[in-house]
C-alpha cells in the first residue's frame, strides 16, 4: 500500500507492504545507512531513530505505524544545532571507538537532551541502556554526552 | 606536546555522523546474494543434499567447485573451505546457494534437505578427552600439547611438600559480539578476484583462501571495509567468508555478497576458548609455596585453525603475575564437536590468568591469610623466570600500580569493613599480557615491514596493513609520525589497507600494531624527517622489524624469553549481594596500568574501560552454552552483555614505564585491559557470599547455587 | 493481505471479516516474523495493524472508580501516569529499554502470553481485568483468566483487546512488593517477577487481603488463591510464622522448569522478605 511520512523534514511516499520493517525503508529505499542494523530484534540499539519525536528501534516498527508520522535519522538530525553539539562532544571525548553503535547513541542522546537538557548521570546510563556498546565500556559516552549538555547551556 | 596528551579520533566524526559506511552499507552492483548451507548435526556424515529445482542464476557451491585445494590456511590448513563427506561440527559450512533476489533465495534455501548419518559427538572438555563417540582426530583428540617446567623438578618438591592443595577452575565460551557482524563481498576488478571484508587482518585473508583458486596470495586483492568491532572474532574467522564468496564469485564471474544476520553469527562464528586448569601446589610448613604444577585444557572444537596459539600463550600465563621456586605446565588442547574456538581478546592469557588469581585466593584462604599480603610476596622482578625460563626484562611496577588503586578505591578499610559473607566484598587482581608475538615470532614469522611515503609537493601518506577496529590505531599511528615529522596528524593519510596498495605489515593482534608497527612507523619517521629537513621531497623511506639481539627463544621447546615487554594491570572490583535473589551490584572499579608510556590517554582510556567491563561480562552475565553441539544463547536477548547499567564510571590510572622498543616508550594494551576484571570480579563476589568459587561465568542462578552448596546449575 | 486500520470500527470490522491477526507495538510480532536485513517479515496469515487507533490509548477512572487502561497504551505511558498502582508502574518502566517501552503496548503484552510478561505479574495480583472488544459486543474477564497458558489466550478471532481494567482505588494496598530479577540491571528480560499485595484492617491488625504472583516460573503467571487463604484474616504480628506454610504451598504452585532450584528459593526468599517487613509495620508502602 502507499505509506506517506515525513522523513527527517520531508514528506515522502513508498508503495510497500504496511509490516515492512522501517529499518529496510530507510536503508534500501532512501539510502540512509547511518542507521545501522545489530540483531534484528530491537536488544541493541543500532537502528534507533525518533518516531514522532520518540525512541523507536526501526528494526521493530512495522512501516504502517510511520504513516502520517515524523521519523527522524542520524541524517536528519546531524546538522542540527544539539545534533551537531551531541556529535562534537562524541569526538572529542572518545566516545567513539567502532562506530557501529554510535548513530544509535547519538540518536538516544539526542532524544533525551532534548526533553531533558540537563541529566544526571544515573539519568544518561538510563537513557542509553538500550545502546549496547561493545567497545567503550560506556564511560566516556555517558561522559561525552554530560559535557554536550553542559555546551547547551 | 607529551604524545600522550589525547587529540580528537580521525575517524569518530564521520563515525558519529553515520557517514562511515561499513561493508552492508555499500551497493555493489549486479551482485549477488547467498546463504550458507551448514551442517545441523555436530557429528556425522553427509549421504545426500536434496536441491530444489534451481532456476537460472542460482547455484550451490560446494567443495566440488574448488578448483585447488579445499583448506583454509590459517595458521594450519585443517578447516575446509566446504565440508566434503563428513561433518564434525554444527555450523560446519556445506555450501553456499547465491543468486539474484533475496526473497527466492531464501525460499531456496529453505528447501534444501541435507540428510546425514549422524554420530555420537563429542562436546564438552571432559567428552573430548574421553574421545566419546570414538576418537575424531589422531586417536585421542588431541590437537596440540605442550609442557614446561622451570626451576626445581616440581615431583621432588611435591615429595618434601608439607601441605599439597589441588584445584580445578572452568571458564566457559564466550561471544565477541562484534556490533557488526561478520559480511564480505568477492568481486573481480580489472581481472582480478577483490575481497571487501569487516576484517582485521586483510593478508590473512588472501594468505588463507588463494589456495582454493590455486593462486598466490599477490593474485587477489583484499580490502578492508570499515569495521565494527572485531576482539579477534574478525583475525581468522573472516575466511570462513571469504573462502565460500571466492569460489561462488570465481564459478558465477560475479560479485557475491554475504552479511550475517545477529542470531547466524552467534550460533556460527568462532568463539573464546571455555577452559580447564587444574592446580596442584606444593606448601611447606608456613605456607610458602615451593612449586606449582598445573594442566591446561582448552576446549579447542572441531579443527585446530590458530589454537595452539592460543594454548602457548594460556600456558606462558599459567603463573599469572607470581614467580615460583618450580614451575610445571601441560598444555592440552583438545578435540571436540563445537565450533571451532579462535582468536578473542587476550587469546588464551585470560582463561589462565583468572585461574591463577582466583587459585592464589584459593590458597590464601585455606592458610588463613590476607589474599593480597600473600599474592604481594610472589610478585615477578625485573631479572626473575618467567615459566619459559625466560627472564623479566624490564621494571615491574606493581606494587607502584597496587598503592595507586588502594588508595582510589579505600580497599583497605572495605576488605576489613566487608565481613566474608555479608553480602558486600571487594576484590583484587594482578595481571599482565605479553606484547605482540611470543618470542622471536615477529622476525621469524612476521617480519613486518611499513612504509611511509612523502608525497611529491603534498602530504605524508603511511603503508601498511594495520586496520581500525574501533581501537584507535588510525589516530595513533598518525600521531606517532606526526609527532616525528613535527606535521598535524590530521595531515597524514592513512586509509583502511587495501593489500596491492601497501606492504604485509602482520596482523592486527596481540597487542602488537603500536609497540612493533608503530614502532616502524617511528622509525621510518625518524628518517623521513632528516630528509624532509635536507630538503627532500617525493620519496618513500620502508622499514622492517628487527629483532633485538641478546634476547633469545625457541620455538620447538618454548624456552627463553617469551616477551619483550608486558603490559601489566591491577584492577580491584566492589559488588554488592542481594542475599535474597543472589543479583550482583558493581558498586565500584578502580585501576592502574602499565602500557609503556600511552600514546594517547584518551584511547587508552577507552581500551581499558572497554576491555574491563568486556572480562566482568565474561565472568558475569555471558552465559553460553553448547548443548548437543547447538549453541544455546544465540540472540542478544538471550546472550547478555553488560549495558550503561552494568558497570559504574570506573577510575583508570597509569604507571610511567617506557618501552625501550616502543615508538615513544609505548607498549601493547588492547588486551591487557581484558585480562584480570574477571579475576577481580569474582573475587568481590566469593567474598560477599562466603564461598570459594572456580567457575564461570556466575549469572545470579549460579550464585544463589554457590550460596546454597548447590550444583544444580553448574 | 495485511491492514492498517485507522479507528476502532474500521479495525473490529476487519477483523471479524478477515480474521487477520492484531499487531499494536509490534515488539515481540516483529522479532519472532524477521528474517533479516532487506527481507519481508514473515507471519502466518494476514495481520492487522491497529497502531493507529487513537481510541485505545487513553487512560482514566470509568464512572465505577475503576481504573481503565486503554490496550493501546505504551510501557512508557504507564510507567509514567500516577494513576498507575505503582507495581505495574514499576513492572512498566524497567520493560525491555527505553526504545522499546516507547512501542510495547499493554494489550500485546497480555495477548502474546509470554511466560516472561513483564505485565501480567502486577495485573494477576490486581484482580484486573480485560475487556474485549468486537463488532458484536464487549466482554470482560479476568487476565488470569484469559491468559491459559504459553502463547495461548482465550481471544477470540473476532475480537481486538480494548482496555485493562483495574479495580476501584479503595481496593489498593497497604503494602506492595515488586521485584524483578532480570539478566542484567537493565534492558533485561525477567528471570524471575514476584508481586506482592498486603492490605490490613482499621487498626492495622489484621491481614484483610493478601495477593501473591509470580512470573517466570512456569508455563503462565501463578497465582494461588487458596495460598493467599493462609494469610487472610491472620494478625500482622503472625506473618512471620507463616513464611514457612506460605512459601510451602506456594512452592507447589508454581513449576520452573529451568533453574528451579533458583526461582524457588528466590520466591521463598522474597516472600520471606516482604513479610518480615510488613510485620514491621513501616511507613514506606512500595518494596521492591
Amino acid at each position: 500500500m502507499k505509506i506517506d511520512f515525513n522523513l527527517n523534514g520531508v514528506q515522502v511516499s513508498v508503495d510497500k507492504d504496511p509490516l515492512s520493517r522501517l529499518i529496510d525503508v530507510l536503508r534500501e529505499d532512501f539510502g540512509l545507512t547511518g542507521t545501522k542494523e545489530g540483531c534484528s530484534e530491537g536488544e541493541c540499539g543500532a537502528c534507533s531513530v525518533l518516531l514522532d519525536g520518540k525512541l523507536v528501534t526501526s528494526c521493530l516498527v512495522p512501516l504502517g505505524s510511520a504513516i502520517g508520522s515524523r521519523v527522524d535519522t542520524i541524517e536528519g538530525i546531524r546538522d542540527t544545532k544539539l545534533g551537531s553539539i551531541i556529535i562534537e562532544s562524541f569526538a572529542n571525548g572518545g566516545a567513539v571507538q567502532c562506530g557501529f553503535c554510535i548513530p544509535g547513541m547519538v540518536i538516544s542522546a539526542y532524544c533525551l537532551l532534548s526533553s531533558n537538557p540537563h541529566p544526571t548521570e544515573d539519568e544518561v546510563r538510563l537513557a542509553i541502556s538500550g545502546n549496547l556498546c561493545r567497545c567503550t565500556g560506556y564511560d566516556l559516552i555517558v561522559s561525552s554526552i554530560l559535557d554536550a549538555s553542559r555546551r547547551l547551556a | 606536546m607529551d604524545i600522550k596528551d589525547p587529540i580528537k579520533r580521525m575517524d569518530a566524526l564521520a563515525k558519529a555522523r553515520g557517514e562511515t559506511k561499513y561493508l552492508s552499507d555499500y551497493r555493489f552492483e549486479g551482485a549477488l546474494y547467498s546463504r550458507m548451507l551448514r551442517s545441523s548435526i555436530p557429528r556425522g556424515r553427509i549421504v545426500d543434499i536434496k536441491l530444489p529445482a534451481l532456476p537460472e542464476g542460482y547455484r550451490l557451491i560446494t567443495y566440488k567447485d574448488i578448483p585447488g585445494k579445499n583448506a583454509l590456511q590459517m595458521i594450519t590448513a585443517d578447516w575446509p573451505c566446504f565440508a566434503e563427506t563428513d561433518v564434525k561440527f554444527v555450523g560446519e559450512t556445506i555450501g553456499l546457494l547465491v543468486g539474484p533476489d533475496r526473497e527466492l533465495l531464501q525460499k531456496l534455501f529453505d528447501q534444501i534437505e541435507v540428510e546425514y548419518e549422524a554420530q555420537e559427538p563429542a562436546i564438552t572438555i571432559a567428552e573430548g578427552l574421553a574421545c566419546k563417540g570414538g576418537a575424531f582426530l589422531n586417536g585421542n583428540n588431541v590437537h596440540c600439547s605442550l609442557s614446561l617446567q622451570k626451576g626445581e623438578d616440581i615431583e621432588a618438591v611435591f615429595s618434601r611438600a608439607y601441605r599439597i592443595v589441588e584445584q580445578e577452575i572452568t571458564t566457559g565460551f564466550q561471544e565477541h559480539v562484534y556490533l557488526e557482524t561478520n559480511a564480505a563481498v568477492c568481486t573481480k576488478e580489472d581481472g582480478r578476484f577483490v575481497i571487501y571484508a569487516s576484517a582485521q587482518c586483510p593478508f590473512y585473508i588472501r594468505k588463507s583462501v588463494c589456495g582454493l583458486l590455486g593462486l598466490k596470495p599477490d593474485d587477489i586483492i583484499v580490502r578492508q571495509t570499515a569495521t565494527g568491532g572485531a576482539f579477534g572474532g574478525k583475525e581468522h574467522f573472516p575466511d570462513v567468508l571469504c573462502g565460500p564468496l571466492l569460489v561462488a564469485c570465481y564459478v558465477t564471474g560475479k560479485p557475491v555478497r554475504l552479511v550475517f544476520g545477529r542470531e547466524e553469527d552467534i550460533a556460527n562464528s568462532v568463539k573464546r576458548h571455555p577452559s580447564r586448569v587444574r592446580f596442584k601446589t606444593a606448601l611447606d610448613k608456613d605456607g610458602n609455596i615451593l612449586g606449582m604444577d598445573s594442566e591446561v585444557v582448552y576446549n579447542v572444537g572441531a579443527y585446530l585453525a590458530s589454537s595452539f596459539v592460543v594454548l602457548q600463550r594460556g600456558c606462558f600465563h599459567v603463573t599469572g603475575c607470581y614467580s615460583f621456586p618450580s614451575e610445571r605446565t601441560k598444555g592440552i588442547g583438545v578435540a571436540t564437536n563445537t565450533y571451532p574456538s579462535c582468536a578473542f581478546r587476550g587469546f588464551g592469557a585470560p582463561q589462565t590468568l583468572f585461574a591463577i588469581e582466583t587459585h592464589m585466593n584459593y590458597l590464601a584462604s585455606l592458610l588463613g591469610k590476607d589474599p593480597l599480603e600473600f599474592k604481594r610476596r610472589y610478585l615477578i622482578k625485573k631479572g626473575e623466570l618467567t615459566i619459559t625460563s625466560g627472564p623479566i626484562i624490564e621494571d615491574v611496577k606493581l606494587v607502584q600500580m597496587l598503592e595507586q588503586v588502594l588508595k582510589a578505591s579505600g580497599y583497605a578499610e572495605k576488605s576489613k569493613a566487608y565481613a566474608i559473607g555479608s553480602g558486600k566484598g571487594i576484590g583484587l587482581a594482578f595481571y599482565n599480557h605479553g606484547g605482540a608475538f611470543t618470542g622471536n615470532g615477529e622476525s621469524a614469522i612476521i617480519k613486518a615491514h611499513v612504509k611511509l611515503v612523502k608525497h611529491l609537493g603534498g602530504p605524508v601518506e603511511i603503508l601498511c596493513g594495520q586496520t581500525e577496529m574501533g581501537q584507535g590505531f588510525q589516530t595513533a599511528l598518525r600521531k606517532i609520525a606526526a609527532q616525528v615529522l613535527e606535521i598535524p596528524p590530521e595531515t597524514v593519510i592513512y586509509d583502511n589497507p587495501d593489500t596491492s596498495r601497501v606492504p604485509d605489515s602482520g596482523p592486527t593482534a596481540a597487542s602488537r600494531s603500536t609497540m612493533v608497527v608503530g614502532n616502524l612507523v617511528y622509525k621510518a619517521a625518524l628518517d623521513m624527517k632528516r630528509r624532509i629537513d635536507a630538503g627532500e621531497d617525493g620519496f618513500e623511506v620502508e622499514t622492517v622489524y628487527e629483532h633485538p639481539e641478546g634476547y633469545p627463544w625457541d620455538q620447538s621447546t618454548f624456552q627463553g624469553v617469551a616477551y619483550l615487554g608486558y603490559g601489566w594491570g591491577v584492577c580491584a572490583v566492589e559488588v554488592e549481594i542481594d542475599k535474597r535473589t543472589a543479583e550482583p551490584v558493581v558498586k565500584g572499579i578502580w585501576t592502574s596500568h602499565d602500557v609503556g608510556h600511552p600514546i594517547d590517554e584518551l584511547i587508552c582510556h577507552g581500551q581499558v574501560n572497554g576491555g574491563v567491563v568486556q572480562g566482568i561480562g565474561w565472568a558475569s552475565t555471558e552465559l553460553l552454552q553448547n548443548i548437543g553441539g547447538h549453541f544455546k544463547q544465540t540472540s542478544l536477548s538471550d546472550y547478555i552483555i553488560p549495558t550503561s547499567m552494568d558497570t559504574p564510571t570506573m577510575s583508570v590510572e597509569y604507571v610511567d614505564n617506557p618501552y625501550p622498543w616502543g615508538p615513544f616508550g609505548a607498549k601493547g594494551m588492547g588486551e591487557l585491559t581484558f585480562n584480570g576484571s574477571a579475576a577481580a570480579y569474582v573475587d568481590a563476589v566469593s567474598r560477599a557470599i562466603g564461598k570459594t568459587i572456580n567457575a564461570i561465568p556466575i549469572p545470579s542462578e549460579v550464585i544463589m547455587d554457590y550460596m546454597l552448596d548447590k550444583e544444580a546449575s553448574r | 493481505m495485511n491492514y492498517v486500520a485507522f479507528s476502532l470500527k474500521q479495525a473490529l470490522e476487519i477483523r471479524k471479516a478477515t480474521k487477520a491477526r492484531v499487531m499494536a507495538g509490534g515488539t515481540d510480532l516483529m522479532v519472532s516474523a524477521q528474517r533479516g536485513e532487506g527481507m519481508m517479515p514473515r507471519f502466518e496469515g494476514d495481520m492487522l495493524l491497529i497502531s493507529h487507533v487513537d481510541e485505545l490509548r487513553h487512560i482514566g477512572f470509568n464512572a465505577s472508580g475503576e481504573l481503565e487502561i486503554g490496550a493501546l497504551c505504551t510501557s512508557a505511558q504507564i510507567a509514567g501516569d500516577s494513576r498507575v498502582p505503582w507495581a505495574l508502574r514499576a513492572a512498566a518502566s524497567r520493560m525491555g529499554a527505553v526504545a522499546l517501552r516507547n512501542c510495547a503496548t499493554i494489550g500485546g503484552n497480555i495477548a502474546n502470553a509470554s511466560p516472561k510478561g513483564d505485565l501480567p505479574g502486577p495485573l494477576y495480583a490486581l484482580d484486573a481485568r480485560v475487556r474485549l472488544l468486537s463488532v458484536d459486543g464487549a466482554e470482560e474477564m479476568l487476565v488470569s483468566d484469559f491468559i491459559l497458558g504459553l502463547k495461548k489466550t482465550k481471544l477470540k478471532d473476532d475480537q481486538i483487546i480494548g482496555a485493562i481494567i483495574i479495580p476501584k482505588m479503595d481496593e489498593w494496598f497497604d503494602y506492595i512488593f515488586w521485584h524483578k530479577i532480570g539478566t542484567r540491571r537493565a534492558n533485561a528480560i525477567s528471570k524471575l517477577t514476584v508481586t506482592m499485595a498486603i492490605k490490613l484492617d482499621q487498626q492495622r491488625k489484621i491481614v484483610e487481603d493478601f495477593r501473591l504472583s509470580a512470573t517466570a516460573c512456569g508455563a503462565k503467571t501463578n497465582r494461588s488463591r487458596e495460598v493467599e487463604s493462609l494469610v487472610i484474616g491472620k494478625k500482622v504480628q503472625e506473618l512471620e510464622d507463616l513464611v514457612a506454610p506460605v512459601q510451602e504451598a506456594f512452592d507447589k504452585v508454581i513449576s520452573p522448569r529451568a533453574m528451579p532450584v533458583f526461582r524457588r528459593t528466590a520466591t521463598k526468599n522474597m516472600i520471606a522478605d516482604f513479610f518480615s517487613r510488613v510485620a514491621r509495620l513501616p511507613e514506606e508502602r512500595n518494596m521492591e
